[in-house]
């Protein structure tokens, strides 16, 4: 079998969660046999083929390049810089595009891109990538599955969507034969605010990484020497990650525990406001901006905190507690989140429940037993959710959709 | 002949309301929740009493005076007692008809539904004897046969119960223990002279208890008729079926369009057609026959899920840090002779609030397999800990106070006259003996090897500490 995969992001470039799942879904279909041919719109390193192409690699992973520079998580009129070509010198002519300039771009190169190459099924992630799967079942007449990362209303944290790109996300899903969704709580929002029947949805968690992590020198040891305990907010600052109500719970806490020290890595179009923010609540001894950190930085972050916060106002799945258990760390994550739906051991909170989100924080560490147990039994969870397992589920649906067209 | 010994066992606990960590200092009503959900103890207690305890009575009561050869067994926790008292009377009223009756026996329990046996045996002596008091008051009688929290049960509880009178224990006829042998025979208990342990038959128990309305199950729908046959097949094989259950089962657990009505009310009926069948109470049934063999239970033995053990109540590591967090605070809470304090802290003692913070099965996604009116167990966890840390706060300041009373003045205790200062004088200076005469006897207190865990948890180094 031979998928036609349409993504916006991939290791190593540094994005959201939206690369990684793709890396962790398409390793585990090739692990599986099946061919996988991952489109991306820009030249970039990936990651993954000197552990996952072995002497088929060439063969199982053909990468096909355009020259947008991607940002899946701006609204649809953000731009973008794009070489568009090099001048008499070689230097890059750069010009501004929208994204969704650049979706349309990508569909048009896909139509082209489907009727070279040969495959059974076509499957797109993220909205970026609808349109070039539309495109390819226009041009090829293969079932078409649509992978949904987030929609429109995540990223608005309210109804309040860019109508352009619930646009593009409401007329794809009706091109659509199947539409995958990371979550239960995101196929809710398709079948609510999408009017996708039901029975077209199908809910496969994200899985995660359980390698036992390397472990390094924890940082901001002095802090923890002179007794602070550390939390971690690490993600984007928009409203869709609820950092606004991270730092409101921040400041109840250190009412009654002036000993606790909040720190937010991360980058995003809200951090001006979260910073002033802080000054006007008078945190700013209590918060620490660690700025967006990656790889071991992110990591070594991970395993110095006592307790990760994920505030999302409205997150398909979440990564990031699952992360942070892998280091040996718990959370306390929001009831708006798809990884509440697979992840037992871990405080979960309405995001506007900020007395609640700030009892859990004082509680968990007061009791220490509490966090030691959730990130046993987590751990434990954890090697339940492999991408193995969302590999075997995808490759289901594939083949359903096989039997369809044969029959 | 063939005996039937029903029992059915009627509980409530006091669950804490959402307590947050803020609460902590200013607000010493842990019970009171009252969002109409099940963690508002009120509306649980009118719930089920609508549902369960006033149709339930009613049948048994029509049973009781359509045939005088009917008995059964009744065991109540005193938190259930006082809730009936103080949100349903009514219910309280008709459980008092039917042990009028004389063939209704109550057994003896903790007052508390707690695994105290398990922490501290004084404690435990003390909340039997509080809850032989409150049924003498309530109902006139005197329990002559035990039954411990989650029918819990070790060869030394039974040696507890023999020495301490009892004529009978309760248990669970488990495989495990009996090997070939049948559960409807009275046994021994292991190191045991006179008491004799009656044995659950879980069989027919549960066929009732959990299964009756699972349209799943092969012989559903069970009546009453077909039922009576099971029982009579052990004619020649037994002398006593136990069947020990929950009471509410009985249109709680088993919602009354299961029928389960219907079935109770035809059930002595059927039973009785056979003629060499009948009932007994626990107390006739241990006096009627006599033992057949040895029954050996080194460890903790319960009616739970597929284990039988107590891993849903001690089974992970905040079940294990709650309980020893409470039972770390014995000495310091009876020291200060304050009896809302003392039942304050009693009545978290009550199992279910362990319960609630089991993570057992939570692996297999299968988190409906334990009910409880929390979110998470983690959620149950913290609300009892911020209680549990305001009621530390609440007994370090009234010993410091009792200490600096006592070392400022001779003010003879006549003179402590205030409301929270009334203590049960009888209950605490005979608890203090009953802790000498009974020490000694302890099995090694679990405390001993935990206290250094337990030092290195902030919370437990509370300003008392500090002070001491």
């Amino acid at each position: 079998m031979r998928v036609l995969t349409f993504g916006w992001e991939f290791p190593p470039s540094k994005n959201g969660g939206l690369g990684v799942a793709c890396y962790g879904l398409t390793q585990q279909l090739i692990n599986k046999g099946i061919e996988v041919i991952f489109v991306l719109p820009k030249t970039q390193e990936t990651r993954g083929n000197a552990r996952f192409v072995f002497a088929d690699q060439e063969r199982l992973l053909k990468m096909v390049h355009t020259d947008v520079t991607p940002g899946p998580y701006n609204q649809a009129k953000s731009t973008v810089d794009v070489i568009v070509g090099y001048d008499k010198a070689g230097n890059p002519i750069v010009k501004s595009r929208s994204i969704l300039e650049e979706a349309h771009r990508f569909a048009h190169h896909a139509s082209f891109i489907a009727k070279e190459e040969e495959f059974d099924v076509i499957h797109a992630h993220d909205w970026t990538s609808y349109l070039a799967g539309v495109a390819a079942k226009l041009a090829s007449g293969k079932p078409l599955i649509l992978h949904v990362h987030a929609t429109s209303f995540d990223q608005a944290a309210s109804d309040n969507v860019d109508p352009s790109i619930y646009k593009i996300e409401k007329e794809a899903f009706d091109m659509a034969d199947k539409v995958v969704t990371v979550s239960g709580f995101t196929k809710e929002i398709l079948v609510k605010k999408h009017h996708v029947p039901a029975e077209k949805v199908e809910v496969v968690h994200n899985g995660c990484d359980t390698e036992e992590p390397i472990w390094h020198t924890p940082v901001l040891q002095n802090l923890k020497n002179q007794g602070k305990k550390i939390i971690l907010y690490h993600g984007r600052i928009s409203i869709q990650k609820g950092v606004d109500y991270f730092v409101k719970a921040a400041r109840r806490v250190v009412d009654v525990d002036p000993d606790v020290v909040f720190v937010i890595s991360g980058w995003g179009d809200m951090k001006t406001q979260v910073i002033d923010m802080v000054g006007e609540m008078g945190l700013s001894k209590h918060v620490l901006f660690a700025g967006a950190l990656w790889e071991e930085d992110r990591d070594r972050m991970y395993q110095t905190a006592d307790l990760v916060v994920m505030p999302s106002v409205s997150e398909p799945f979440g990564l990031v507690p699952l992360e942070a258990l892998q280091h040996g760390t718990p959370s306390i994550i929001t009831k708006q989140s798809g990884v509440a739906e697979v992840l037992t051991h871990a405080l979960k909170v309405d995001f506007w429940d900020v007395d609640e989100m700030a009892n859990q924080i004082v509680s968990s560490l007061r009791y220490p037993v509490i966090r030691q147990q959730m990130v046993r039994e987590g751990k434990e969870q954890m090697k339940g959710m492999s991408w193995q397992r969302a590999a075997d589920k995808v490759r289901q649906i594939y083949q359903s959709l096989l039997q369809y067209v044969t029959s | 002949m063939l005996t039937v010994c029903p029992y059915f066992h009627v509980h409530q606990p006091y669950r804490v309301k959402p307590y947050r960590v803020f609460d902590i200092g200013s607000d010493d009503q842990y019970f009171n929740d009252q969002s109409g959900t099940d963690l508002d103890n009120r509306f649980i207690v009118e719930k089920v009493a609508e549902k369960s305890y006033r149709p339930t009575n009613r049948v048994l009561k029509e049973l009781l005076d359509r045939h005088p050869e009917f008995r059964f067994n009744l065991s109540f926790s005193g938190t259930v007692l006082d809730q009936f008292e103080a949100y349903a009377p009514d219910v309280l009223e008709s459980f008092q008809e039917l042990v009028a009756t004389g063939r209704v026996e109550i057994l003896a329990d903790t007052y508390h539904h707690s695994l105290a046996f398990f922490y501290s045996v004084p404690e435990f002596k003390r909340q039997v004897e509080k809850h032989e008091r409150k049924i003498k008051k309530l109902f006139g009688v005197k329990p002559r046969v035990f039954r411990n929290t989650e029918l819990s049960y070790r060869n030394d509880l039974a040696k507890w119960c023999e020495d301490n009178g009892y004529l009978g224990i309760m248990a669970e006829g488990w495989d495990k223990y009996l090997g070939w042998r049948s559960p409807n025979y009275l046994y021994r208990p292991a190191g045991c002279k006179k008491i004799k342990v009656l044995l659950k038959n879980y069989k027919l128990s549960d066929d009732i208890a959990f299964r009756f309305g699972n349209k799943e199950w092969d012989s559903w729908p069970l009546n009453a008729e077909t039922y009576a046959d099971w029982i009579h097949s052990h004619h020649g094989d037994g002398e006593t079926v136990n069947l020990f259950m929950d009471y509410e089962s009985f249109g709680e657990h088993q919602w009354e369009d299961t029928g389960i009505f219907d079935f109770l009310r035809s059930l002595p009926e059927m039973l009785l057609r056979h003629p060499d069948t009948g009932f007994k109470t626990a107390t006739e049934t241990v006096q009627s026959y006599d033992v057949t063999g040895e029954y050996d239970v080194p460890d903790v033995l319960t009616w739970a899920d597929t284990d039988r053990d107590l891993t849903a109540w001690t089974g992970n590591d905040i079940q294990r840090d709650a309980l020893n967090a409470i039972y770390y605070m014995e000495k310091d809470v009876m020291a200060t002779k304050n009896r809302s304090i003392i039942e304050t802290w009693r009545k978290l003692q009550t199992s279910d609030h362990f319960y609630y913070m089991c993570t057992k099965w939570s692996n297999d996604g299968d988190v409906h397999a334990y009910f409880s009116p929390y979110q998470s167990p983690y959620d149950a966890y913290i609300a009892f800990m911020n209680a549990l840390s305001d009621l530390q706060l609440r007994v370090s300041q009234v010993v410091a106070e009792r200490r600096e009373k006592e070392a400022s003045t001779e003010t003879p205790h006549e003179t402590m006259t205030s409301e929270e200062e009334v203590v049960e004088t009888e209950n605490v200076e005979e608890s203090v003996q009953i802790e000498q005469k009974v020490n000694p006897v302890n099995p090694p207190s679990p405390r001993k090897w935990w206290q250094k865990i337990l030092d290195s948890i902030p919370f437990l180094k509370s300003p008392q500490q500090g002070e001491v």
